[in-house]
């Protein structure tokens, strides 16, 4: 029996001996993957485990009719489990419990779409795809991204870690306060309104955009301004 | 606008992808890649010289540029010794592909010459 015969059998059928000899046969990918991503901090045996796992769930989701191989199909889903065992495992920081939850339904749509499209969807077609916001799906991708504390410093020739401070003394806090209220101050009345809403209540900016009766377009413009100009005082404030 | 970060020339040995790994490394810290990404990109940039070693050239040129992101061309040079078949070619492809924003591969008689790919500065 060929490979299509065999996966066309098992949706048939879902005989589980012949699930059996679909991952036996393919086993090998997960070996050959799992070695790939080793020395990232997570041992071998369990990058081939979760890989094995992740080679399991792709042969019940594999639809031989749709003309791609499956070595093609399972590779970037036991990729993708595997990256997703990384951040799960290797986090330091932990992730509010509802931008986690979004980020798993994220990546859960994300595979979903590849293995019907076969390309990755945009972040119009996720959100349509989960029934959320844009600016949440963009929102909690960006809370995956971790930064080396080797990258250089903006604007600096010294690195992230050289820059930080060792210890948040109260000295530095008083002074930085100053600083934000100082620059606060520059705003007119809506402006404060914005950033109390964005970044006192943590709304997002169609929440925002609805306290305020504008629109979320509105909104993200006037946080642009918003920002841009207390950057540029708290510069200021701080060659003074 | 393309700024070319780093150009390596290394021969296709297996005890010199620990030299290329960590260069690779270097320069996705200074193209602003995250840690996931510079270790996906170290991922795509052995996987290339993989690809190309098996195609059997001798040695290859891996040429690193900033672009808000970081693009890598790695590509086969000399005189190719023979062509071998390996099972894991196409996994390499497929992997590679789950890995980065856009693969190119650029064929020159019938075998795999360069390999291009992305990451941009959000990974």
């Amino acid at each position: 029996m060929d490979d299509k015969e065999l996966f066309e059998r098992y949706r048939e059928t879902g005989d589980l001996a012949l699930r059996n000899e679909i991952v036996e046969k393919y086993l090998y990918i997960a070996a050959v993957l799992a070695k790939k991503f080793v020395g990232r901090g997570v041992e071998y045996d369990d990058l081939y485990q979760v890989a094995s796992l992740a080679l399991m769930k792709g042969v019940e989701r594999f639809d031989p009719s749709k003309g791609l191989r499956f070595s093609t199909f399972i590779t970037p889903t036991i990729t993708g489990e595997i990256k997703n065992y990384f951040r799960d495992h290797s986090r330091m920081v932990h992730l509010p419990r509802k931008v986690s939850e979004l980020r798993l339904a994220v990546r859960r749509a994300e595979e979903e779409f590849l293995s019907e499209e076969g390309r990755k969807p945009t972040v119009r077609e996720l959100a349509a795809k989960i029934g959320a916001a844009e600016e949440e799906i963009v929102r909690a991708a960006e809370a995956g991204n971790m930064v080396s504390l080797d990258k250089p410093a903006e604007d600096e020739e010294m690195s992230l870690y050289d820059v930080l401070p060792t210890e948040d003394d109260a000295f530095e806090q008083i002074e930085r306060k100053d600083a934000v209220s100082s620059a606060l101050r520059s705003l007119d009345k809506t402006e404060r309104a914005l950033v109390g809403f964005r970044f006192g209540e943590e709304l997002s900016q169609t929440e925002t955009a609805k306290r305020m009766g504008v629109s979320q377009m509105y909104v993200s413009r006037m946080e642009r301004k918003v920002l841009s100009k207390l950057k540029e005082n708290l510069k200021n404030s701080m060659a003074d | 606008m393309m700024e070319e970060l780093l150009t390596l020339n290394v021969l296709l040995k297996n005890e010199l992808m620990t030299t290329v790994r960590l260069a690779t490394g270097g320069v996705c810290s200074l193209a602003g890649l995250s840690l996931d990404g510079s270790e996906d990109c170290k991922v795509c940039v052995t996987e290339s010289l993989l690809l190309l070693m098996h195609g059997g050239y001798p040695s290859a040129c891996v040429r690193f540029c900033t672009d808000g992101g970081l693009s890598v061309e790695v590509t086969g040079e000399g005189v190719r010794r023979s062509l071998r078949e390996y099972a894991e070619d196409e996994i390499s492809v497929a992997l590679l592909n789950a890995l980065t924003e856009g693969v190119n591969l650029q064929k020159e008689g019938g075998c795999l010459r360069t390999i291009g790919f992305r990451f941009g500065n959000g990974r």
